[in-house]
């Protein structure tokens, strides 16, 4: 094997152990290895040293060993770097986002069916599910001379159904809230 | 005897753990260096004689932790290098460290010195 092969076989083997690694993380070591591997060559020619390539890759140990020191601190051991604090405020940012925009979809459809109920209620001829192109479409609809050949669905039963789905939509989202509530 | 010699080992490993930081970040404060350059100038010290296995992983955990920043750089028709540098931060905990080192460095030379000599003696030192 060449100097240059011998060189590739043990990056090579060392990117597969680093593999629990971002592969941004993992180019970044690699690059470097590589590089302080050609800078020791070149330095030991300048001195008129004959550049042992396995003497220089014996000074970063077995490849799987060296691996390990990289995953082992990058997983669980150092705190994060300086720059992760504002990582972190996006994180929170984009939860307060979520809070908010869940709370207003589920509390929304919520409320959108409870009047779909109690218009019903009130005024039954108004509003109701609606049928049309024999089935393969429907909605809900507060006229019901939108479509033509439309026959309604559901009838009062419309009404029960929406409290009943408001209720359970309503009490849902308040529990996702609670529950984003304790993240935020 | 060897019994004694992998002892002795173990402590020169466990002494190194705690100072090579400290030496890095030494050797850093005033210039940025490539890793050959660092590795070259550490393994000049008689305490120091560590591998590229070693010195690799804790730059890269050392610029995690923000101590010290790196970046590449190419002079001319040469090869990019990596060059290290002590980030803000990194002088902040050096200039801690070197107070912690410094008052342990004179706290084990009193006892290595006087230590038969009764506590009031040995209480009276510091390095203020």
């Amino acid at each position: 094997m060449t100097d240059r092969e011998i060189i590739h076989q043990y990056l090579k083997s060392l990117t597969k152990y680093l593999s629990r690694l971002d592969k941004t993380d993992t180019d970044e070591v690699i690059k470097e290895i590589e590089s302080h591997i050609y800078d020791s060559i070149e330095d030991l020619e300048h001195q008129g040293i004959n550049a042992h390539v396995t003497g220089i890759l014996e000074g970063f140990g077995q490849p799987r060993q060296l691996a390990e020191q990289y995953v082992a601190h990058i997983l669980d051991g150092a705190s994060p770097p300086t720059g992760f604090k504002a990582i972190q405020s996006v994180k929170k940012g984009v939860t307060r986002s979520l809070y908010y925009s869940m709370a207003s979809f589920g509390f929304g459809i919520s409320l959108l069916l409870a009047l779909i109920g109690i218009i019903k209620i009130f005024s039954p001829h108004s509003i109701g599910v609606w049928s049309a192109a024999q089935g393969n479409s429907f909605a809900i609809a507060l006229s019901g001379g939108l479509y033509p050949n439309s026959s309604e669905l559901l009838g009062f039963w419309l009404i029960p159904i929406s409290l009943i789905l408001s209720f359970l939509i309503g009490k849902i989202t308040w529990r996702i809230l609670k529950i984003l509530k304790q993240k935020l | 005897m060897t019994n004694l010699n992998s002892l002795n080992k173990k402590w020169e490993a466990q002494l190194r753990k705690g100072t090579l930081e400290i030496a890095i970040m030494a050797a850093l404060r005033e210039q940025k260096l490539y890793g050959l350059e660092l590795l070259k100038l550490l393994q000049s010290l008689e305490s120091m004689q560590i591998t590229e296995g070693t010195l690799y992983p804790l730059m890269d955990r050392l610029k995690r932790e923000g101590l010290i920043s790196a970046e590449w750089v190419q002079e001319g028709d040469s090869r990019p290098r990596k060059y290290f540098q002590l980030t803000t931060h990194g002088k902040e905990k050096l200039s801690i460290l070197t107070t912690m080192w410094r008052q342990s460095v004179i706290d084990v030379e009193t006892l290595l010195t006087n230590a038969n000599c009764d506590n009031q003696n040995i209480k009276g030192v510091s390095n203020d």
